[in-house]
């Protein structure tokens, strides 16, 4: 880990609070209610014991029948995760006992591509959580985990017909094993990090994607991943594949039931965009509080190709994620958006890497936080201009927004330049929620809860207007309702 | 696999000598992404690679290039040639 050139902590503050910045506390209050219920768990297929050994390893491959070198290759992972130490960077890890996680829990034993197949608790909670609704209304594709592994998935026949796949990983390592296996982990190899190793050990679910030459998928293909039992680890894997001049959105969303004790996702998500595609995966993260989030995302964008990463994180007791982008081919392009609000008992680590490793390449990152009753926001990112990569442009932009004198915000930026011919750019600040804009807002006509919501929407403007219009609407409806009944 | 220690062009290099089924090649023990030890990682004598034990990416003993992340440049690469019973290693 390199440690990084410049460090900035900052805490607001101390002084009263005001009837605004009080008006902006307990974002995600509805959550118990919206996402934080839990179904029974009776009917299930099967619940490994808890911790983990080589036999539960080498058991999730027999449940899976799959073919050896997956065997062989989820071996090594494991035994590259037990020897790797704990990380004692970013968030707090040591917090997590390994040998209180399930890792694997299997609730139906078969993935449906008929939403009236699905079992009914399941049905349920995913009715619940409109996914069924949102893919009648705007979807290509959807895709339903819950626990260990998908059990709905479907793809617009139109598409399927163009050759787009659009499946759960465990299918399409049976279907398409040779187009698997040509990229599986090359990416993110199993020991790039302790927690891609433990995802490559005990993967199962996620989504693959291979979007051929071309091709242009309109509307947006999504994954939602739900965890409902207690002290669960969920594991996907994901895998997308743009051939030339193809174009592909991809949306995930995920929820889990509140519990007392702690569940862990780790998921690792590959991405390959050749020549002039452009792929972008969008993220919305809403897990429980109890939840750590552990998640190693990483692209590659060839020649004139184009990349964005656009992440939201609002729950999760910790999240480390700092999605990656390498420009390997001249003209290519990276993006990424990350938006981070931490609340009580909350910290998001997040950010984001771009390497530029070729000629003419540009990106630009977009990080906005907030934070509110001591939550904590991390700012993580690495710009990289390697030699050779000329004329390449860059810009970083990292923004926080502290509502409370308790709350914190760091930055660790770090930028490393091989070359002399470039263009590169970086802004940070910090703010409050002020009196004085509050007071302005409030001479146009505003009341102070109004003013209030506006200042913060205003904020992760930039962010949410990249979001498809359902997502942005939740996403300030999610705000709007921290932000209800506490003045007057 | 053999380490040695050589000076090169660009000076003193600790180099990994690796033997592919009977051909051998060589490359600078030091991984492009981090600059950490690679050589005494493991070694594929049959697709004839070796992988960072650091961060896992695979490395093509013919020609130093990454063929995964998340190293994304070549490490240097030198000829081996055998001469009689001597391995010898062009380094500069």
């Amino acid at each position: 880990m390199n440690k990084p050139p410049d460090t900035a902590t900052v805490s607001a503050s101390a002084k009263e609070l005001t009837d605004e910045e009080r008006s902006l506390e307990g974002i995600n209050s509805d959550y118990t209610e919206k996402f934080g219920f839990h179904d029974s768990e009776e009917g299930y297929a099967y619940k490994a014991p808890k911790g983990l050994n080589r036999e539960i390893v080498e058991s999730i491959s027999d449940y899976k029948n799959e073919p050896a070198w997956m065997r062989e290759f989820r071996l090594k992972a494991y035994d590259h995760f037990v020897s790797r130490p704990t990380p004692q960077w970013g968030g707090n890890l040591n917090q997590i006992d390994w040998n209180d996680i399930h890792y694997f829990v299997r609730a139906s034993e078969k993935n449906s591509r008929d939403w009236s197949e699905v079992p009914e608790d399941i049905k349920n909670t995913f009715d619940r959580l409109g996914i069924p609704e949102a893919e009648r209304k705007f979807l290509s594709g959807v895709g339903a985990q819950y626990e260990s592994e998908v059990v709905y998935h479907q793809v617009n026949e139109k598409l399927e017909a163009q050759g787009v796949i659009f499946t759960d990983m465990d299918t399409a390592l049976r279907e398409h094993e040779d187009l698997v296996r040509e990229y599986w982990a090359t990416i993110i190899p199993p020991n790039d990090n302790k927690l891609a190793a433990l995802n490559s050990a005990v993967w199962s679910g996620g989504s693959f994607v291979y979007v051929p030459a071309g091709v242009k998928v309109d509307m947006p293909l999504q994954a939602y991943f739900r965890i409902n039992t207690e002290n669960m680890g969920q594991f996907e894997r994901t895998l997308i594949i743009a051939e030339e001049g193809s174009d592909v959105h991809y949306i995930e969303g995920c929820t889990a039931p509140t519990y007392s004790s702690d569940s862990l996702h780790s998921a690792v998500v590959e991405i390959v965009a050749k020549k002039s595609a452009r792929v972008r995966y969008t993220t919305v993260q809403n897990w429980s509080q109890n939840v750590f989030n552990l998640v190693t995302k990483r692209a590659v964008a060839h020649e004139d190709a184009t990349m964005e990463w656009v992440d939201c994180n609002l729950g999760s007791k910790l999240t480390m994620k700092y999605p990656s982008i390498y420009l390997m081919g001249e003209r290519a392009h990276g993006e990424i958006l990350s938006i981070a609000f931490a609340g009580k008992g909350q910290h998001q680590d997040a950010g984001g890497k771009i390497i530029h490793a070729a000629p003419k390449t540009t990106s630009s990152i977009f990080s906005k936080s907030i934070s509110k009753d001591a939550g904590r926001a991390t700012y993580r990112g690495l710009l990289e201009i390697a030699k050779g990569a000329t004329e390449s442009k860059s810009k970083v932009v990292c923004d926080a927004l502290l509502l409370d004198e308790d709350s914190r915000s760091d930055t660790y930026p770090t930028i490393r330049i091989g070359e002399d011919n470039v263009d590169v750019g970086h802004e940070a600040t910090v703010s409050k929620v002020g009196d004085d804009m509050v007071y302005y807002l409030q001479s146009r006509g505003l009341d102070e809860e109004e003013a209030s919501k506006m200042i913060v929407n205003g904020f992760i403007e930039p962010i949410t207007k990249e979001l498809p219009m359902e997502y942005a609407v939740e996403m300030n409806r999610l705000i709007e309702l921290q932000m209800e009944g506490s003045i007057g | 696999m053999k380490l040695i220690e050589a000076d090169t062009e660009e000076g003193p290099a600790k180099i990994g000598i690796f033997n592919c089924g009977g051909r051998l090649f060589a490359i600078e023990d030091r991984c492009s992404h981090d600059d950490g030890p690679l050589a005494e990682g493991e070694f594929d004598a049959s697709a004839c690679t070796v992988e960072c034990p650091r961060h896992g990416s695979l490395f093509d003993l013919t020609s130093g290039r990454p063929k995964t992340l998340p190293a994304y440049q070549p490490v240097r690469t030198f000829p081996v040639a055998i001469e009689d019973d001597t391995i010898k290693l062009e380094v500069s």
